[in-house]
């Protein structure tokens, strides 16, 4: 729908404007998928262990994240496109990819994005598409949205008893804005970005996580979520 | 409120006034395809399968399929035998009777809001429901049919042929397409009329108890922050109160069982030992209609449910993280999984649950049997 509304707005300012650089067609395609890495290799559910930095064993069951607010810029010459009602529930069970469809043309060299959902789209669970509160990112009717969920299990050293970890991580204080450059992205030429989220980041820099002497592994609010959010704020998803 | 495809619809009715009955895409002769009504707060991103539409007439002969003894060995039981509408489509045993009083060994899930659900059977070894549909025809232990006689019963018959004709345009009946129909009938079971849907409807108000306990299903515990929560809505999400429909994320192991008694589940159709255990997340719409409860029907009431997740959890290799780490207190050196809820907390999450009892949807004549 959006594309739509795009594509129309954008045909009526080629009509209204001389089109003075014939070469370069006016909208460009751009998509941009997400790939999942945990301990340099591919992130698999359900049953593959893996090594986390604290050397800890941690088997993965979910992994959900909200992407939002996508917005490209040419900081040379100010050209800016940014995505309407911009909100992407990426799972590695699920939808792994943001199309942006045919978006106005440019040397785009940034991309902003942010992790999680902002204040306004926060504040309303009556939502639908990606923020349709039946998935189970929303908490209830009155905290909002979940921005990352990561749950899975680990063998808690001290005990050496399985133990889960539940990692959900919403609260506006824990919104996180994400600048990356770009490198190689022509105008008028349809370009595929590839956003690669290292999970080794969730549990270090700065904040390093042990789980097995965390005195709780379910981390939801407070001290420990704002720590994660802090580690997802840098270095977590980078433009590959 | 219209579920699916309003622009859609909005032309049918446009097509309905002015009887443009010509158009090239709705054949006069074909069945008429509607959409399935269901309120604007259910998820709207679930596709009709494309090779199943939604008709009038599929959705009438699923309904008589559904209610067909012919379909048993014997003549003597049908899907709504162990699916009955008074008990929001269950049937009151632990474990259900099929023909000469062969009796299975799982009890019968309710049927509602299927179309928002995926993988059928505890174990999810139909990935939907119209290869569901056809299954307990042909279970020794349900209706013991083979399907081609199930077929050639229907095929006999002096009706049949015909409706099968209208709903799909061939006479020719076919395993498949028993599928398809039942499938389309029990798409229509749409529970959404609770007193939980009036008040997300803003129509009423909860009572204190029942917002409590409203507030405690939703809620995942965190004790460090004195959060409460039942943690109910980890598994039962949002306003269905039903299983995760992507993947095999609906699939848990609810801690029934230790680890020597666990049973396979969705294992079975798997083949992984990460899924031992592991059994489909119901919905919880009518719940208090619906006992007795869990895979196996062990649990008569909602109070031993509730005393089963607060107090009773078994541990296993396979238990839910999301039950293992939750707790209303703080460890205390115990390895005993307890959700330490109180008297209250546990009465008013029951309170929360009969509001998802529906009488309109057990007492609506579209889904009660035609042959009555």
């Amino acid at each position: 729908m959006k594309n739509l509304v795009y594509t129309a707005l954008l045909s009526s300012i080629l009509m209204c404007s001389s089109c003075n650089d014939v070469e370069v067609p006016a909208t460009m395609a751009m998509d941009i998928s997400l790939e999942h890495k945990l301990d340099g290799q591919t992130l698999e559910l359900n049953g593959k262990s893996f090594t986390l930095p604290s050397g800890e064993d941690f088997t993965p069951k979910k992994f959900k994240y909200y992407i939002s607010n996508v917005v490209l810029t040419n900081t040379q010459t100010g050209e800016m496109y940014e995505e309407m009602d911009s909100y992407h529930l990426i799972s590695e069970d699920g939808n792994k990819s943001i199309d942006l469809g045919m978006i106005p043309s440019a040397n785009y060299n940034q991309l902003t994005f942010s992790i999680g959902v902002d204040e306004v789209a926060n504040g309303k669970t009556d939502q639908t598409g990606d923020l349709d509160p039946n998935s189970d990112m929303a908490w209830n009717w009155n905290t909002g949205y979940k921005f990352l969920v990561l749950e899975g299990e680990f063998t808690n050293k001290n005990t050496t008893e399985r133990q889960g970890l539940i990692l959900h991580i919403g609260t506006n204080p824990n919104f996180q804005t994400i600048t990356q450059p770009l490198t190689g992205v022509r105008a008028g030429k349809a370009i595929s970005l590839i956003l690669a989220a290292d999970l080794d980041e969730l549990f270090k820099d700065p904040n390093t996580l042990q789980l097995s002497d965390l005195e709780s592994t379910t981390i939801m609010f407070g001290e420990m979520a704002a720590k994660v959010a802090e580690n997802y704020s840098e270095g977590f998803i980078t433009v590959k | 409120m219209r579920f699916q495809f309003p622009a859609w619809l909005g032309l049918v009715c446009v097509c309905g006034i002015v009887s443009c009955g010509n158009t090239e895409e709705n054949p006069i002769d074909g069945p008429t395809q509607i959409s399935l009504e269901a309120p604007d707060y259910f998820p709207g991103n679930i596709a009709m399968p494309a090779d199943n539409p939604l008709t009038e007439e599929g959705v009438q002969l699923g309904r008589m399929l559904f209610y067909e003894k012919k379909l048993s060995s014997d003549g003597t039981v049908s899907c709504g035998s162990c699916h009955q509408q008074q008990k929001a489509f269950s049937d009151g045993n632990q474990f259900s009777f099929g023909v000469n009083d062969s009796i299975g060994d799982m009890n019968a899930m309710s049927l509602s809001n299927l179309h928002w659900q995926n993988k059928f059977f505890w174990n999810g070894r139909a990935a939907t429901l119209e290869i569901q549909a056809v299954q307990p025809i042909e279970d020794p232990r349900e209706m013991n049919l083979p399907i081609e006689e199930a077929v050639n019963r229907l095929q006999a018959d002096g009706q049949y042929p015909i409706l099968f004709k209208s709903a799909f345009g061939t006479e020719e009946i076919t395993p498949e397409l028993i599928g398809k129909a039942l499938a389309q009938f029990e798409r229509t079971l749409v529970s959404a009329n609770s007193k939980f849907d009036a008040w997300i409807r803003n129509e009423v108000e909860l009572t204190p108890e029942e917002k409590l306990g409203l507030e405690l299903f939703f809620t995942h515990p965190d004790p460090k922050l004195q959060l409460r929560g039942g943690n109910c809505s980890d598994c039962h999400l949002g306003f269905l109160t039903a299983g995760d429909p992507n993947g095999i994320a609906g699939f848990h192991n609810n801690g029934l069982d230790s680890e020597e008694n666990l049973a396979s589940g969705l294992m079975e159709v798997t083949s992984n030992a990460f899924d031992k255990g592991k059994f489909k997340a119901p919905s919880l719409r009518n719940i208090a209609l619906t006992a007795p409860y869990m895979h196996d029907g062990r649990f008569e009431t909602l109070e031993e449910v509730l005393d089963h997740y607060n107090d009773h959890i078994q541990n296993s290799g396979t238990l839910d993280v999301l039950i293992l780490e939750a707790s209303n207190e703080l460890p205390n050196g115990s390895e005993a999984v307890k959700l330490h809820l109180s008297e209250e907390e546990k009465k008013a999450i029951i309170a929360f649950l009969h509001t998802l009892t529906d009488q309109q949807f057990i007492t609506n004549s579209k889904f009660s049997n035609p042959f009555n």
